[in-house]
């Protein structure tokens, strides 16, 4: 009895050792369609999600004839964003990867380094480079192309504004505000009674905090890690980088802004200033009528500027994976489909972002919300730092910005945060 | 494909292993048997064995794999996104994990400390709440079923969900529960989650309220358990309710105090969601087996993450059978 | 037989007694008081869950601080379930995930109480060679953490699944069908069962396979009521496991659309409760059928370790 379950154990695991994972060849459908997989992060149903499904029958339209068809898959990442990681960590255990995949951009230089991602360069000319805004390298080859560009800045409520009796028309991407005119608008904003500026200082549990917060200590003069990725202890916790921090706490000190802010606050008028990125534009247009009935009602402010003007960039973007399948023709195909210029205006167009290339860029009126995003993407946008070890970077930055509500000596509480992330970073 | 082949070859050396020991514990036991001169029939004991062999199956693969693979893991240094690339590298992870353990600025020093408080803290208040439900519950009053439904209730709702709950209630906004009932005693608003000093303690109650019931539920049908008769006896002995609590409840419920320690020690040990959903991978709020998880998922050192899982088991283990050996007494 | 014959007239004269030892009506009034306050503690969030997921971020607001808290927004009856009209709507499709939940927990539960039970009546009531060694990994098997398992887990499956080609439903049941947890409980409670039914059945010729399934399981239905409740709940609210080894869109359980609901940029309080709610429900509605058996599901004088 027990001889014959030995059996049968071992030939099911024998058997199991032969299934090799992934053939050399693009997988093909019954009526001989070549099947390349594409997944996207959003939630199908989302405004976002639907310009890709757009694009994907387009594509299957296109190239019928080729015999290519394109299957997306749907993962919509939420709030924490973990699980659409842990799902392509989930298929990348068994070589099982779509053969297309869409990551955020600073997780570029991990993806490299553990060869999850085919390296584009030389299937590009360079006049299609030059067109994007900007790419995805690491180590000098270009692993990824943006699906679309971000940036971020102060939405205001200028009915609050002109209560206050502020005036900032002069703060453009050109010539920013300073650290110390922010700080001079918020107190005049305090002064009437509302709550000056939502900083998002509550969003540590994901990365928009960091992703709204790491300009300011480029803007201070500071950095976050050497430029091979690997040292954080000297640039991370660097006088200059302290700067940026300590502005942090200023502010939380002058109570001019909290990690009590509800999320909707803005909306409903009850806080001035809001940060956040392009994405927040769909919504003040549409959704709080009664604050915001129209674009004379809200204004967007750039990244304030102390030493360097710096503000926010990087989005999700497009990658080809080494999954197995050889040939990447038809995956090449699909992802030129993908990022080509009509196919970025499609998802802007859904999105209110701006598009990657810069062929797609329209000329939007001087002074709209989006000619500042752009203006800062393409005069001061400065990446998240480069490094293996991202997540660990984002888990310290967001640590610091965490403790700023009981710390008293931000010196300290950086350099600790300074040499945990280096720890982190040695274990590599 | 060389990890998968590691994979299967060891799988089969595993399940070696097991089955060698199986004979050689059957070999003893029939040997034993002998002595005393009794006799295992060959029909029962193959029946038996057919019984256990569908959970055998699935607990080989899908429980007692795993475990053993993830011990194999502590001596190496996987990384999650390069399977392809493990090396063997002794005992370096646990020196890593001890020198961290005693840096007071390392995630993993405050890890071990906040669980430790947290297990300090919940486990007598979780045991002692649920006893005296329990005691509320056993009175003979009609309707009290309502009652212990009502107190059961946050057991069945999932943690996420509480959690997730609780985080909207203790809010920091003036218009959160909590603060607004603060409010209306003119007390500043708080912000009891993220405060260093409240953190934990505001997670034990959370827990405390959540897990109870379960417990109760455990201590409610030993309270069934006990024979009648002996309440009678004390009463006629003239104990009054206090002696016959302490002569009569106590003493019966003794094995179940027991489960449940060990029980709600190991749960407590493993604590994890609460502290993610509501606070965050920080200082004041990062338990030992949420330091796994980012060690391991975010971080993807998988085989780092496996050495403190490893440790931990080792320590809670043995606090465990220590707790049968001290107050199991005699069966 | 005798003494139990003897402890059951005990057990009827207690009862006498005690109805002639009733509580004053004070101390009756006390006790309901005292119930209700501990009853309100423990249920005060789940009501406010209930009342928030009613109304709207304004109202929410404007709630604070007063006792319309804890009380849904009957004020505005028409848009009282604006919140779930959103969540269901749209094409998140609710329903069908919540089917393929159902799906799943029961065959999980079936699969839970024959396979863990059988082992368990094997261990508890059966004698053979060998029973110390599983004795033994059933409490070593309890003590360990099984978080950090899931990485090789992961990849045991995907094996599995690759063998099986598209049945990745496998990957799903088959892990949640073994507990030895469950083992344990189940162990406990055949304990509990006096050896006279079983040996009753074997005198009229029933084997053993018999004895199991018209014996042991009929008698056992607390502690199948209490695994069904809990494996219920375990399947109902797994979300990560689940997303990670389902490809199909279509199979995916209940929390996956209600995390991609939470996920949404700028959704509401009142939104957010009504998903909390919606999940809560069924899981609420399958303990309130089965409380009556779980107490005694842990065997008359508790579990002992």
């Amino acid at each position: 009895m027990k001889k014959s379950i030995l059996f049968m154990m071992l030939s099911s695991l024998l058997l199991a050792s032969c299934v090799d994972g992934g053939g050399d060849e693009q997988p093909t459908d019954e009526s001989g369609n070549k099947i390349v997989k594409i997944m996207f992060h959003v939630d199908k149903n989302s405004s976002e999600g639907k310009a890709y499904q757009k694009l994907i029958s387009d594509f299957n339209t296109e190239y019928e004839d080729q015999k290519i068809k394109a299957a997306a898959t749907f993962k919509a990442r939420t709030a924490g964003g973990a699980d659409y990681e842990q799902q392509l960590i989930a298929l990348q255990i068994d070589n099982d990867l779509p053969d297309i995949i869409t990551f955020d951009a600073p997780n570029c230089a991990s993806y490299a380094d553990a060869d999850l991602l085919y390296d584009v360069t030389n299937d590009f000319t360079q006049e299609e480079k030059d067109d994007f805004l900007s790419l995805n390298t690491y180590q000098g080859k270009i692993y990824g192309l943006p699906i679309q560009e971000s940036s971020a800045g102060f939405f205001y409520n200028k009915r609050i504004f002109a209560d206050a009796g502020i005036n900032v028309s002069s703060y453009t991407v050109e010539n920013p505000w300073t650290f110390d005119q922010f700080k001079d608008v918020c107190s005049k904003l305090k002064a009437r009674g509302v709550t000056p500026v939502d900083m998002r200082l509550d969003a540590t549990n994901d990365e928009t905090a960091t992703y709204l917060l790491y300009p300011f200590i480029y803007a201070a003069g500071g950095s976050f890690v050497s430029s091979d990725g690997l040292t954080a202890t000297g640039y991370f916790n660097s006088d200059k980088s302290k700067v940026g921090f300590q502005f942090f706490k200023d502010l939380v000190d002058a109570s001019y802004t909290s990690y009590a802010i509800g999320a909707t606050d803005f909306f409903t008028g009850k806080v001035g200033m809001y940060l956040s990125s392009g994405w927040t534009i769909p919504d003040l247009d549409n959704k709080f009528p009664e604050q915001f009935p129209n674009r004379d009602s809200w204004g967007l402010l750039p990244y304030p500027k102390l030493e360097t003007r710096a503000s926010a960039t990087g989005s999700w973007s497009y990658a080809i994976t080494n999954n197995g399948v050889k040939d990447k023709s038809c995956a090449l195909e699909l992802l030129k489909w993908m990022s080509s210029a009509s196919s970025s205006t499609t998802i802007t167009n859904a999105t209110g972002m701006i598009p990657c290339r810069k062929s797609c860029v329209t000329n939007y009126a001087p002074g709209s919300p989006e000619s500042v995003l752009l203006n800062q993407l393409a005069q001061t946008g400065k990446e998240r730092p480069v490094t293996v070890g991202y997540p660990q970077f984002t888990t310290s930055f967001s640590d610091v910005i965490y403790k700023l509500r009981t710390t008293n000596d931000i010196s300290a509480t950086v350099d600790a945060a300074a040499n945990e992330l280096q720890s982190e970073l040695d274990k590599r | 494909m060389f990890s998968k082949n590691i994979l299967l070859v060891s799988a089969l050396i595993i399940l070696a292993v097991f089955v060698a020991i199986f004979v050689i514990v059957v070999i003893l036991d029939i040997k034993k048997a002998k002595r005393l001169q009794q006799k295992y029939t060959w029909k029962r004991t193959l029946t038996a064995l057919l019984f256990l062999l569908p959970a055998c199956i699935l607990a080989y693969f899908f429980v007692l794999l795993p475990i053993i693979y993830s011990l194999a893991y502590s001596f190496t240094n996987y990384k999650l996104l390069k399977p392809n690339q493990i090396e063997f590298i002794g005992f370096d992870n646990f020196i890593l994990a001890f020198k961290e353990m005693f840096n007071k600025d390392q995630k993993l020093s405050r890890a071990v400390l906040n669980t430790l408080y947290f297990v300090v803290l919940v486990v007598p208040l979780q045991i002692g709440l649920a006893l005296l439900l329990a005691l509320f519950c056993n009175a003979k009053m009609k309707g009290n079923t309502i009652f212990k439904v009502c107190f059961f209730t946050p057991v069945v709702i999932s943690l996420s969900v509480t959690s997730y709950l609780w985080k909207q209630i203790l809010s920091p906004s003036e218009s959160g529960m909590f603060n607004s009932i603060l409010g209306l005693f003119n007390i500043p608003a708080k912000d009891l989650l993220n405060d260093p000093k409240t953190t934990m303690p505001t997670i034990v109650f959370i827990s405390a309220w959540q897990g109870c019931g379960y417990q109760m539920l455990i201590f409610l049908s030993a309270l069934t358990g006990i024979r009648k008769d002996l309440y009678e006896a004390a009463r006629l002995d003239g104990c009054n309710a206090w002696h016959r609590f302490w002569k009569v409840t106590v003493p019966g419920l003794r094995p179940t105090v027991l489960y449940v320690l060990v029980t709600v020690f190991i749960g407590a040990c493993r604590i994890m969601v609460q502290p993610m959903l509501m606070v965050g991978y920080h200082d004041n709020s990062v338990t030992l087996s949420y330091f796994m998880y980012e060690q391991g998922f975010s971080n993807q050192l998988v085989g780092y993450s496996s050495a403190i899982a490893l440790l931990m088991t080792i320590i809670v283990g043995t606090i465990t059978l220590l707790q049968r050996k001290l107050l199991g007494g005699k069966k | 037989m005798k003494e139990k014959h003897i402890r059951e007239l005990i057990n009827n004269e207690e009862v006498v007694i005690v109805k002639k030892n009733t509580i004053s009506a004070f101390g009756k009034v006390i006790y309901y008081l005292v119930g209700a306050c501990l009853s309100l503690t423990f249920l005060f969030p789940i009501f406010y869950m209930i009342a928030a997921s009613t109304k709207s971020e304004e109202t929410i607001a404007q709630h604070a601080g007063t006792i319309l808290m804890f009380i849904p927004d009957f004020a505005h009856l028409g848009t009282m379930f604006n919140n779930y009209k959103i969540i269901f709507g749209e094409g998140y499709n609710v329903g069908r995930y919540a089917l393929n939940s159902l799906i799943y927990a029961a065959i999980a539960i079936v699969l839970n109480i024959v396979i863990n039970g059988a082992a368990a009546y094997a261990i508890s009531k059966l004698t053979f060679p060998g029973k110390r060694f599983f004795n033994a990994i059933i409490m070593f098997l309890i003590i360990v953490p099984v978080e950090t398992s899931i990485i090789p887990l992961l990849s045991i499956c995907k094996i599995m699944l690759k063998l099986t080609k598209s049945l990745s439903i496998l990957a799903i049941i088959l892990p949640s069908a073994i507990s030895i947890f469950n083992i344990f409980l189940f162990i406990q409670f055949f304990s509990s069962i006096p050896k006279e039914f079983e040996e009753a059945a074997r005198m009229d010729g029933a084997n053993t396979v018999k004895v199991f399934f018209k014996v042991i399981l009929p008698l056992s239905k607390p502690i199948l009521a209490t695994v069904a409740v809990f494996c219920f709940i375990g399947v109902w609210n797994d979300y990560l496991w689940p997303t990670m080894v389902l490809t199909d869109e279509n199979m995916y359980p209940i929390q996956a659309a209600l995390t991609t609901i939470q996920s949404i940029e700028g959704i509401e309080t009142g939104q957010i409760m009504a998903s909390l709610v919606t999940t809560s429900i069924p899981i609420f509605i399958v303990y309130v059928a089965a409380q009556k058996y779980i107490v005694k599901g842990f065997g008359a004088g508790g579990l002992k370790i």
